[in-house]
């Protein structure tokens, strides 16, 4: 039998319930409407998978510039249950991977997983990201509480930052894990 | 008065520039000029000028006047042509056909040979199908310019059109030797391809099929000729050589169906097991055709092959995922035994591919993908619906959802199963789910509005449909401008369905009035098919547009039209408009707060709507005057009145307005009985025996056990029996003698009686034990106990919604207790139809308006 057709697609007002659905039953936490508004405005940092056509899984990332580095964070990345190790997490893993080579200017990737998703943390490992951190009860309705923090150096830290070259004003209102706990990885 | 009123050569000039006026489209110039003569008080009674005068205002919109003058420059000048051609002109303006051609007949008796007024008159004709007064047209335009093609060719389409093969065959014969000069064109194709048609029409097959290969170089066309020969070869009985026509054409498409069907006619295979094994064939020729491999499937008969070729079939559409497999199999479910193969199958890929991800038992067989598992459940739910097992229909469609929440098919299905299983509400609120997740997909908005306008919530269904229309327009507008009948004819249902006459007649209308557009748009092709010589489609198009009114479309409207009417006949609406002022005197003072406070809402909320409605005129009446500029080339299409339906609800004659509507299916569908049973229905009421009689007559030609049409003579013969003796001697003799062969000598409770002992079907029941109460009413226990019985073989959601529908009219006299029983006893039967379930409560909320639960229960019922 030939392979499943796997590819990614654009998030869109049209398709959004679709991203909320899959959310919902992929990840145990649930998002307010501000991250979804926000996931519209993301371009390429929020994609939809598609297995022979159909939804089924999601990734969405923001562009995180605390901390006096700019870091591409990724929010949720995650598939539904049936249709997990058949490359689909892979797949994302890569895109998020490219747009960061592409743009050339982030200096890490970074995220975080509940410490008992062990698939998860392995199949990071694979891409070369490392456990730089582990935040305890870092989510406040879900068992385990206790986070890790996964990240992939792009660029070394020593290399100094030309000054001015990255934007360092803003926030975008996401304040990673004491606020909004949205932050979950199924793959 | 001179016969034709010469003017001076000054006022003739004015007048030959009136005309160019005319024709540019220069109407206030025309006027003025028209004015200059008519301002000479010895020309101001002009017949020709009051004329021209008269169709220019036309033009611009000023009708009455318009007919003011034309008739008053006719009156004074009665001889002459052009006043005639005027009057015929304005008529046709009108759309008054008939009238027109009486004037342009009049018209050529003052000028013979006036070839504009002889090509009106015989577009007129030809609209008006007048084919004898067609041909005679044609036939002086053909004699008065010989020259031109076009009358060559409308001289030998009036003859084919009457069916006079060989005449329209001789005549294109002559003009195609004696007047086409190369090259041969496209045109000149069409022309031969028609004179084929023509022959094959006259039934010479052999004739039409030398005809097709002697030209066969110069006719483009190529796939209608390899075609149309195939269909001579097999007329013909010369197999072999149909044969190979129709494999060269399979090789040109292997989807086709058709050729596939006509293949087999060829070789002549009778048996199922040469039919598979040609399949067998075609499907190594053409291993990407799906057509052959589902043909077989139909022709497939012996249970064992048949389940190796539809498991072969199914894996494969599985496998890929084909959304509309189980469509496409379903017309295979009318023989069981392929339905229960079906089933074995579908199940035993379930339990598989969720063990191991394989179709078959054998685990080390292909791996199949993730997703064949959800499709496997999808079929599965299809499948189970079919068979109406609502419950399991829902556990594999539950099944499917949990497995894969995103997919939107999923849910569509899931709100088809409720709305079999009698749940309108949860089936709209599936397709709702459905929509939000794909708000860019059409269909699946449409399916949404069809499902909301089933449950009763049409201004929701508007709602819906508005993400699609134009906008600044409200979307019934636009939709009623698209000739958007699928929405119109369903919102009339559901209107009817809500007793909301008035708005259901007003779509029911304006559907009439598509079809009669559509009558009219055929005006234009008249002339121009003739030019374009695209003469195959254009017998095509009359052909349609006789039978138009024949589509279902039209058949629904007509229906809900007839029944709304007939409603308004028995129940007419009083003239006084209900006050909804609720008594305040009687109310506590916290109610009376509370009402007070909801009148508030309800005004702020009404001023919020009239300023968004104002907003809304504003834009609709740029969209007009936009709309007006595009079509200046039509300003004098009559205005038709505007339907509102609180004047449409308080007709004056219901039964003419019914008839109206029923008159066209009389004709075009005269091969449906309910047509009949309608038109019984008014006569009945209008009392016209010898009508109720041919209704009667022509529904028992069609199905004599017909439990309506038994009913129907029930009432008739009982008519009869109290009426007879009043009606003239003659027309007595006749009913008497031709319901002889129907009622057979009983008396109305005679027929009734029998068709109460042989009541098997519950239709059959309903009926009997209706016509048995009204006769009887002593015998009102038998009639329910009959009646609301449910051990018919044929019991269904809509025939019990039918019976509490009549139980709940007073058809058997009070009854509460009865209806309160039967209604738990369907609800046991039927447990998901809401049609038996006790009223919901009313809102709480004040924020619900009436579309919230804007059906009772006995309305829904399940539509399928």
């Amino acid at each position: 039998m030939t392979r499943a057709k796997i590819e990614l697609g654009d998030v869109t007002p049209h398709n959004i319930k679709q991203l909320k659905k899959l959310n919902t039953v992929v990840f145990p936490v649930s998002y307010n409407d501000k991250f979804y508004k926000d996931v519209l405005e993301a371009g390429e940092l929020a994609k939809l998978a598609y297995y022979n056509d159909i939804v089924v899984g999601a990734v969405c990332c923001r562009i995180d510039t605390s901390e006096n580095s700019r870091r591409l964070y990724i929010m949720t990345l995650g598939c539904l249950y049936p249709y997990r190790r058949l490359g689909m997490g892979s797949m994302m893993v890569k895109h998020v991977l490219n747009y960061v080579k592409q743009d050339g200017n982030f200096d890490s990737i970074f995220l975080h997983v509940q410490v008992n998703n062990e698939g998860a943390i392995d199949s990071y490992k694979k891409f070369g990201f490392e456990m730089v951190e582990t935040k305890e009860r870092y989510y406040k309705r879900i068992e385990p509480a206790d986070a890790h923090v996964l990240q992939k150096t792009i660029r070394l830290p020593s290399t100094p930052l030309v000054n001015g070259s990255v934007s360092h004003t803003k926030t975008n209102g996401y304040d990673a894990g004491s606020q909004q706990n949205n932050i979950m990885f199924y793959l | 008065m001179p016969p034709s009123n010469p003017l001076p050569p000054k006022e003739n000039a004015l007048f030959k520039r009136i005309l160019r006026c005319y024709e540019h489209k220069q109407y206030k110039n025309g006027l003025k000029f028209a004015k200059q003569i008519l301002s000479n008080p010895k020309f101001a009674e002009h017949g020709e000028t009051l004329a021209m005068k008269g169709l220019t205002l036309n033009c611009l919109g000023r009708k009455d006047e318009a007919y003011d003058y034309v008739r008053r420059g006719l009156r004074n000048d009665l001889k002459s042509p052009v006043c005639w051609h005027v009057y015929g002109l304005l008529q046709r303006s009108d759309k008054k056909y008939d009238e027109a051609i009486k004037c342009y007949r009049n018209a050529l008796k003052w000028e013979k040979e006036n070839i504009q007024i002889l090509r009106d008159l015989s577009l007129l004709q030809i609209q008006m199908r007048d084919l004898e007064g067609y041909k005679d047209t044609r036939y002086q335009l053909f004699m008065l310019r010989p020259t031109q093609r076009a009358s060559w060719i409308g001289f030998a389409m009036s003859y084919h059109l009457l069916g006079d093969y060989e005449m329209a065959n001789s005549i294109l014969d002559a003009f195609r030797t004696h007047q086409m000069k190369g090259p041969y064109d496209y045109e000149h194709s069409e022309l031969l391809l028609y004179q084929n048609m023509v022959l094959a029409e006259s039934g010479q097959y052999e004739r039409a099929l030398q005809h097709l290969q002697k030209f066969e170089s110069q006719i483009l066309d190529k796939l209608s000729v390899k075609e149309t020969s195939g269909e001579y070869y097999l007329k013909l009985n010369r197999f072999k050589e149909a044969e190979g026509i129709y494999e060269d054409l399979l090789k040109r498409n292997p989807e086709n169906v058709l050729y596939y069907s006509k293949l087999i006619e060829a070789k002549q295979l009778i048996k199922a097991e040469d039919k598979v094994a040609f399949f067998d064939e075609y499907k190594k020729q053409y291993p990407k055709a799906i057509a052959p491999r589902r043909l077989q499937l139909t022709e497939a008969q012996a249970q064992s092959s048949f389940e190796n070729l539809v498991d072969e079939y199914l894996r494969h559409g599985l496998y890929k995922g084909i959304p509309p497999l189980f469509v496409d199999l379903r017309s295979l479910y009318a023989d069981p035994m392929k339905a229960e193969t079906i089933e074995k199958l579908i199940i035993q890929y379930i339990d598989n591919l969720a063990k191991d991800c394989t179709f078959g038992p054998d685990p080390s067989e292909v791996k199949q993908p993730a997703s064949a598992l959800l499709w496997a459940y999808y079929f599965a739910a299809q499948h189970f619906d079919h068979k109406k097992d609502t419950d399991r229909a829902l556990h594999y469609i539950d099944a499917a959802i949990e497995h894969t929440p995103t997919l939107i098919e999923l849910f569509i299905v899931k709100g088809r199963i409720y709305k079999h299983a009698g749940d309108p509400i949860s089936a709209y609120q599936c397709l709702e789910e459905a929509q939000a997740m794909d708000t860019a997909d059409r269909y699946v908005n449409c399916k949404c509005a069809r499902y909301m306008l089933r449950a009763g919530h049409i201004k929701r269904a508007e709602e819906m449909c508005a993400k699609f229309t134009r906008e600044g327009v409200p979307a019934t507008e636009n939709l009623n401008e698209m000739q958007c009948m699928w929405f119109q004819t369903e919102a009339a249902a559901s209107y009817q369905r809500l007793q909301q006459w008035g708005e259901a007649l007003k779509k029911a209308h304006e559907v009439d009035r598509h079809f009669s557009e559509i009558m009219e748009d055929q005006f234009d092709f008249h002339s121009y098919c003739m030019r374009k010589m695209t003469l195959r489609s254009y017998v095509g198009l009359l052909r349609l547009e006789d039978v138009l009114r024949a589509h279902p479309f039209y058949f629904r409207c007509a229906r809900v039209a007839v029944r709304v009417y007939l409603r308004l006949h028995a129940r007419p609406r009083s003239d006084a408009p209900q006050t909804a002022e609720p008594d305040t005197e009687n109310l506590a003072p916290s109610e009376l707060k509370k009402l007070r406070n909801k009148q508030r809402k309800a005004q702020r909320k009404a001023e919020q709507e009239s300023a968004l409605a104002a907003q809304v005129q504003v834009k609709r009446e740029q969209h007009h005057k936009a709309r007006q500029q595009q079509e200046q080339g039509d300003p004098e299409a009559p205005q038709l009145d505007e339907l509102i339906p609180e004047k449409l609800a308080r007709v004056e004659d219901p039964l003419e307005q019914a008839l109206k509507f029923l008159q066209p299916l009389r004709i075009l569908a005269a091969d449906r009985i309910e047509t009949h049973l309608m038109a019984f229905e008014i006569y009945f009421r209008k009392e016209k025996p010898l009508l109720m009689l041919q209704c009667i007559k022509r529904a028992w030609r069609l199905d004599s056990d017909n439990p309506e049409l038994v009913d129907c003579l029930v009432r008739f013969q009982r008519w009869l029996e109290e009426s007879l003796s009043g009606l003239h001697p003659n027309v007595a003799a006749v009913l008497k003698t031709e319901t002889q062969p129907m009622v057979l000598g009983r008396s109305a409770l005679q027929i009734a009686e029998q068709s109460v002992s042989g009541a098997a079907r519950h239709a059959a029941a309903l009926w009997a034990a209706r016509a048995l109460r009204r006769l009887v009413p002593d015998r009102t226990e038998q009639a329910l106990r009959l009646v609301t019985s449910l051990d018919y073989p044929d019991v269904t959601i809509q025939s019990c919604a039918d019976v509490l529908e009549s139980l709940r009219e007073g058809d058997f006299g009070e009854c509460e207790a009865v209806i309160e029983r039967y209604v738990e006893a369907c609800s046991a039967r039927f447990p998901y139809a809401i049609a038996f379930k006790p009223a919901p409560a009313p809102e709480a909320s004040e924020n619900h308006s009436e579309e919230t639960t804007p059906l009772q229960p006995k309305e829904i019922t399940a539509n399928n």
